[in-house]
């Protein structure tokens, strides 16, 4: 039971994401979004061995099922390269798990996806989802504080 | 542990660099591949079913309590939706006889016009697995790929013959269909009982516009009724679009309303394509 448990410690950011992803829902999880939140924490905040190939591609994923290019692939690559070569903005030891960080990650995105398609229920999507990503990241985050206890 | 500490952080930079590495090349796969993208298509093609699989596993108690949910909702307006079908099925049926008569003076017509219309040898009954409507598109992907004979390019309509979509891309056991409200969706459309053709653009989200008249003194009105048209040769002609809601907007289905759809194979495929 205890090597069962443990396992599934060590699976829980697969698990996460996965879920996530598969449990797209029309308005409140389009194309499986909320995944970006366990990606981007257990890649930047809590890094864990061997999760950034499966970022990139639940990223990528992500990107096939919006129709978005490799959108989300080309940003996730960006932050991943700039918070491996300086030492300034350390994600790692940043508030509240860094939900400013990941709120201007996914905000530079839909920032960038308003102007590309500039309409106001654009518009008005990408605020909701900004918005609904925002809040949802603090609780999703916290599960893995709760099962390391 | 100096040598641990500057290993960690060796590979640190190294996984950093492949990462700064890779957007250029993705941003330049991005400007050559448009607007096919055939690698990233490729990819998918092999990832998203294997992954799909494996949360299918993952999720199922979440899934099947929310199918439950959805039976009881669906039982409980049983008795309202029968109710109102009988309405439909009357109105309907006072319809028939004139409908009969308009469909054998079309058939009249056409013969005598020489017209030759596109019509599907085989439809394919899909499911829809995912509404994927996010940003300024407007997706979903349905259960049917390549194995059933689906290819790119296919129309898709609902079963009361709306256009719902075309294919964009296709796997072995899955299709990309963009709906109508996409903001690449650019068809031409013609109005119903005239010869005044336009082209339709989705709105991203909220519904399609259509614009391009060929009668520049022609002003849309609520009521029109709206197809396909075969101008651009995309889609085969004749398919029932929606219904104009004022000067511009057009009343198109939207996915999420729908649970299955069909996908209809044409006997003139190439030449439309």
């Amino acid at each position: 039971m205890y090597q069962f448990t443990l396992i599934l410690k060590q699976l829980l950011p697969f698990i996460m994401t996965l879920f996530l992803w598969r449990l797209s829902v029309y308005f409140w999880n389009p194309a499986g979004i909320l995944a970006l939140i366990p990606i981007f924490y257990y890649t930047f905040v809590r890094p864990i061995h061997g999760f950034a190939f499966f970022g990139i591609l639940f990223c990528f994923l992500i990107d096939y099922r919006c129709e978005l290019p490799l959108f989300w692939t080309c940003l996730y690559c960006i932050l991943y390269a700039i918070t491996g070569f300086q030492n300034y903005l350390d994600i790692q030891h940043a508030d509240n798990n860094a939900l400013y960080v990941f709120m201007s990650f996914i905000g530079i995105g839909f920032l960038l996806l308003i102007f590309s398609g500039l309409t106001w229920a654009n518009l008005i999507n990408n605020l909701w989802l900004f918005t609904w990503l925002s809040i949802l990241y603090t609780p999703i985050t916290s599960i893995d504080n709760w099962a390391k206890q | 542990m100096i040598k641990d500490k500057s290993s960690y952080k060796m590979n640190r930079i190294i996984k950093s660099a492949i990462a700064a590495a890779a957007v250029p090349v993705i941003i330049i796969y991005i400007m050559v591949a448009k607007p096919d993208y055939t690698v990233t298509n490729a990819l998918a093609h092999v990832f998203l079913p294997i992954a799909h699989g494996v949360g299918s596993v993952i999720t199922w108690p979440v899934r099947a309590i929310g199918q439950g949910a959805n039976w009881v909702r669906e039982m409980s307006n049983l008795r309202s939706e029968n109710k109102r079908l009988r309405n439909r099925l009357d109105e309907a049926l006072s319809n028939q006889n004139e409908c009969e008569i308009a469909i054998s003076e079309n058939k009249k017509m056409e013969q005598e016009l020489d017209i030759k219309r596109a019509s599907p040898f085989k439809t394919v009954i899909a499911d829809i697995q995912f509404d994927d409507s996010v940003f300024y598109h407007n997706a979903f992907l349905i259960n049917r790929g390549t194995k059933d004979g689906l290819t790119k390019g296919m129309v898709v309509v609902s079963f009361d013959n709306r256009l719902v979509g075309t294919i964009t891309d296709c796997g072995s056991r899955f299709c990309r269909v963009r709906a109508l409200m996409d903001a690449n969706t650019k068809i031409a459309v013609r109005i119903t009982g005239s010869d005044i053709s336009g082209f339709l653009q989705g709105n991203g989200k909220s519904g399609a516009s259509v614009g391009f008249f060929n009668d520049a003194q022609f002003i849309g009105r609520a009521g029109l009724k709206v197809i396909t048209s075969n101008i651009s040769g995309v889609l085969p002609s004749g398919i029932y679009v929606g219904e104009m809601k004022d000067e511009k907007n057009v009343d198109v289905i939207k996915p999420n309303n729908l649970s299955r759809v069909m996908v209809l194979q044409f006997d003139n495929q190439g030449s439309y394509k």
